[in-house]
């Protein structure tokens, strides 16, 4: 069991009475790339908002390293080492890039409630922000205002956001979502590069089965309430109840 | 920002120039009779309720939080002072200091219900509970002195007004380096991230409820002391301090000055002292109306400048709003 | 005290109630369709009181169609001042910040708090009861004021009039669409902006209603507007916004507590919303009959 960054078990979860979840349950090991798909309403961003605490589970565990996460507050979630970029852009949009990236930071170092000191003069807090832009590519644009980006870039200073916060995992709610087909794939070859060097285990949503089978190592299919299937990119789309509930209207 | 723009030395000379005007204010004015030391009155109540707008601001502005409660908070530093000295016997740094500490207690506590609810609702209960503490000076009678107030507040002598106007003065820049000192921290940071977007500020880690609390305390500490200090400027405090009505000066002095900016408030709240001096000149019987006047304004704020003058002045300069000076 | 004191407390409480849901259930109905909480609705409620009175003083006093007569025109009239105020003010701001609504209707009661005391000044009034309903009726022994069971049967009333209204008529259809997908309704050719404004009206309507009834209640001064405010507030916090049923609870637990309080304590039993408000926001801060939401 040591190696799983991530285990879920046994998850349900209903709004309103509607079931969307029942007793679903799987594992992620340390280090690993790997992609959730499944038709639209299956339940992909509620897993994401599960797991990173905006929704309470109605039963079943979510064990984070050792701990059982669910039903912790979003923000000690964060703490614990999980991150998340957001499938609609989600910044801080009256700030400058650079800001957003800072207010992180600070946060990740637990200095934000310094009342003395002025975030401006911090140094290496600033050298690490600029280091992560360049690292998204928007260090050139670091004083914009972020929410006058294009939403290409939005969703990149997401990213760099959410990096910021030196996650051990870390969640991606669809990042090629809205981008232009060239975008896309300089956003898969981003997301590619950052899990080579920064080591992190990576969970993403997406829709586009080409990147889907293109980069990740498991994919997990979440259909009807349930986990359908998981495997190797290789053996998801050989299976074949994934083909008849969901790849086949687009194989 | 880190760099030096000639813009940021303009500002800092003005800051000076103003500063500097405001110290020799007095000097002058006590030459002019009665005249002179009734606009030294004047001055310092713009101080005191530019502190308290300034207060207001930190939770309104840079917090996004919308308060109607806000004047509870002025109220309790005002019958703090108006209770220690009258009832007490305490000295007047004493008073002055407890203020802040009863006005930042109280707020702990009201802040602690308010922050757990957001947005119209924040702004429902901060209504209610500026109003249960008002109805408690109110209904408190020998303890607040009820409807009477409190009166006959002592002053020590060497503060005569030209004295107090300096005190008040030098307080309200130290209040004012303080806050900015607060405003540009990672704590200033922090608060207008949530400010920003709630939801997402939740995801970087941030406890959003703690942190809009500690801003709700440190806004109802300087309110307390703005309280304190109009206190003893009266030399007596009633109830119509904590009026609801009370609390829509400061809301109305941060839109007209700008919520986004550190000073415009204290602008806004001057400018609106004056408005209701030049009615009473007009006619005694516009102050009567003082209410609707303001109501008048606040409506006009909303409907064609909701960035306030100071915005209006910032976009006809190409300045950007952001609330960093 | 004796049991028919707490019975007669009981049944006073719930008149009070009722009246209070009647004007809550005007300011939930307007949030529900226009998402703008009207911190001005207290203010209405006021205005509908003393217009009440205003009329009372060239009527006959204490008859029964004086009264009727009241109960006709001034809520109507109240809801001509709701149409004014919809069309002239809160139509430029529904696609605006919530910060900018609520200033805009905070703005509105220091206005209109102080219109009333320019044109009433601060005097307690009331209004005389109709003889039919200033007696007392007799319930189980005791003589309870004709004029509160009235309102006690009343509130039941409207509350079933609005349940008719919103429920089996074509235009409550609408409303209540107009409250699920504010959306989709323009594009089924609904003039979405006349349906706000029947609302507004509506709501004011009934903040008429509750005005009407409490000047021969009690006495009216400047301070009721704000009082019945906060106390929709605590029914709000309470019941949840937008549920009918949370709000005639929540106006019950109120009437029935601040009834109950005022034995012990005097006049301190008008703290008794805020302490209800603290407990609930303690044990349930998203009210008795709403759902948790993060």
């Amino acid at each position: 069991m040591a190696e799983y960054i991530l285990s879920i078990e046994n998850l349900s979860k209903s709004f309103e009475g509607s079931q969307v979840f029942n007793d679903v349950g799987f594992a992620l090991t340390e280090g690993e790339l790997s992609s959730i798909i499944g038709p639209n309403g299956a339940g992909k961003t509620t897993l994401f908002n599960l797991i990173t605490g905006y929704h309470v589970p109605d039963g079943g565990k979510i064990m984070f390293r050792g701990k059982n996460i669910a039903g912790k507050e979003p923000y000690e979630i964060v703490r614990l080492g999980i991150a998340r970029a957001f499938q609609r852009t989600n910044i801080f949009p009256r700030m400058s890039v650079l800001d957003n990236v800072v207010t992180t930071i600070i946060s990740a170092q637990r200095r934000s409630l310094n009342l003395v000191r002025p975030f401006s003069n911090m140094k290496r807090v600033h050298a690490r922000a600029y280091e992560l832009l360049d690292s998204v590519g928007l260090a050139d644009m670091a004083a914009r205002q972020s929410g006058t980006l294009a939403h290409g870039n939005q969703k990149r200073l997401d990213i760099a956001v959410a990096l910021a916060l030196e996650p051990k995992l870390l969640l991606l709610d669809e990042p090629t979502a809205g981008m232009s087909p060239e975008e896309r794939w300089q956003t898969v070859e981003l997301v590619q590069r950052l899990w080579e060097t920064l080591k992190v285990t990576m969970l993403f949503i997406e829709h586009d089965m080409d990147i889907v089978f293109g980069i990740s190592q498991t994919v997990r299919v979440l259909c009807y309430k349930t986990l359908l299937a998981e495997g190797t990119p290789r053996e998801i789309s050989a299976n074949q109840q994934v083909i008849e509930a969901y790849l086949g209207e687009e194989v | 920002m880190t760099e030096q723009t000639p813009a940021k030395n303009v500002n800092r000379i003005a800051a000076a120039v103003v500063v500097v005007a405001l110290f020799v204010l007095p000097f002058v004015l006590s030459q002019m009779g009665r005249t002179g030391e009734y606009w030294i009155w004047v001055t310092t109540e713009m101080l005191i309720m530019g502190l308290f707008a300034l207060s207001l601001n930190l939770i309104l502005g840079y917090g996004g939080m919308v308060s109607f409660g806000h004047a509870a908070f002025f109220g309790v530093g005002a019958y703090t002072v108006a209770l220690l000295m009258k009832k007490a016997g305490a000295p007047l740094v004493l008073a002055l200091t407890a203020a802040p500490i009863a006005a930042a207690i109280v707020a702990a506590v009201v802040g602690w219900f308010c922050v757990r609810l957001i947005g119209l609702y924040f702004a429902i209960l901060t209504l209610a509970f500026g109003q249960l503490l008002y109805m408690i000076v109110f209904q408190w009678y020998t303890f607040t002195g009820g409807d009477d107030g409190i009166h006959g507040i002592p002053r020590p002598e060497f503060l005569g007004p030209a004295n107090f106007y300096l005190f008040c003065l030098i307080l309200f820049l130290a209040c004012i380096f303080v806050m900015r000192m607060i405003v540009n921290s990672p704590f200033g940071l922090t608060i207008r991230t949530i400010r920003e977007n709630m939801e997402r500020a939740k995801f970087i880690g941030i406890n959003v409820r703690r942190y809009q609390w500690y801003n709700f305390i440190i806004a109802g500490a300087f309110a307390g002391l703005a309280g304190g200090l109009f206190t003893e400027l009266n030399r007596f405090a009633q109830t119509e301090f904590l009026h609801w009505s009370r609390s829509a000066e400061p809301i109305l002095a941060s839109l007209v000055g700008g919520m986004y900016s550190l000073i415009g408030p204290a602008v806004g709240s001057a400018v609106l002292i004056f408005l209701k001096i030049v009615l009473q000149q007009l006619h005694p019987g516009l102050v009567e109306t003082w209410a609707i006047i303001l109501g008048l304004v606040l409506l006009a704020v909303v409907l064609f400048a909701p960035d306030g003058l100071v915005g209006i002045f910032q976009k006809a300069f190409g300045k950007s709003g952001d609330a960093s000076s | 005290m004796t049991k028919e004191y707490y019975i007669f407390m009981f049944v006073n409480g719930l008149s009070q109630g009722m009246l209070l849901f009647i004007i809550a259930s005007g300011l939930s109905l307007v949030f529900g369709v226009l998402r703008v909480i009207n911190f001005a609705h207290g203010s209405l409620y006021m205005i509908g009181a003393f217009l009440a009175y205003s009329l009372s003083t060239v009527l006959t006093q204490g008859t029964l169609w004086s009264f009727l007569l009241t109960l006709l025109l001034i809520p109507p009239a109240v809801a001509v001042v709701g149409l004014f105020l919809e069309v002239t003010l809160f139509r430029r701001v529904y696609r605006e910040e919530h910060l900018l609504q609520l200033l805009l209707t905070y703005a509105l009661v220091l206005i209109l708090d102080d219109v009333v005391r320019v044109i009433w000044g601060g005097d307690p009034r009331n209004v005389a009861r109709p003889e039919v309903l200033g007696g007392a009726v007799d319930f189980m022994g005791m003589a309870l004021p004709t004029y509160n069971v009235f309102i006690l049967f009343l509130g039941p009333v409207i509350a079933l009039g609005l349940w008719y209204l919103l429920h089996k008529t074509r235009a409550g259809s609408i409303i209540r669409a107009a409250v699920s997908f504010p959306d989709t309704l323009g594009a089924l050719g609904v003039n979405v902006s006349w349906v706000m404004t029947a609302t507004f009206m509506l709501g004011c309507w009934l903040a008429g209603v509750g005005g009407v009834l409490m000047a021969s209640l009690a006495n009216i001064d400047l301070g009721i507007g704000m009082e019945k405010i906060i106390e929709c507030f605590a029914v709000v916090v309470i019941g949840g916004l937008g549920s009918v049923g949370g709000a005639l609870l929540g106006s019950l637990i109120i009437g029935v507590g601040v009834s109950y309080f005022q034995l012990p304590l005097g006049r301190w039993a008008l703290v008794f919303p805020y302490l209800v408000m603290a407990l609930v926001l303690i044990w349930r801060p998203w009210g008795l009959f709403g759902k948790p939401e993060r």
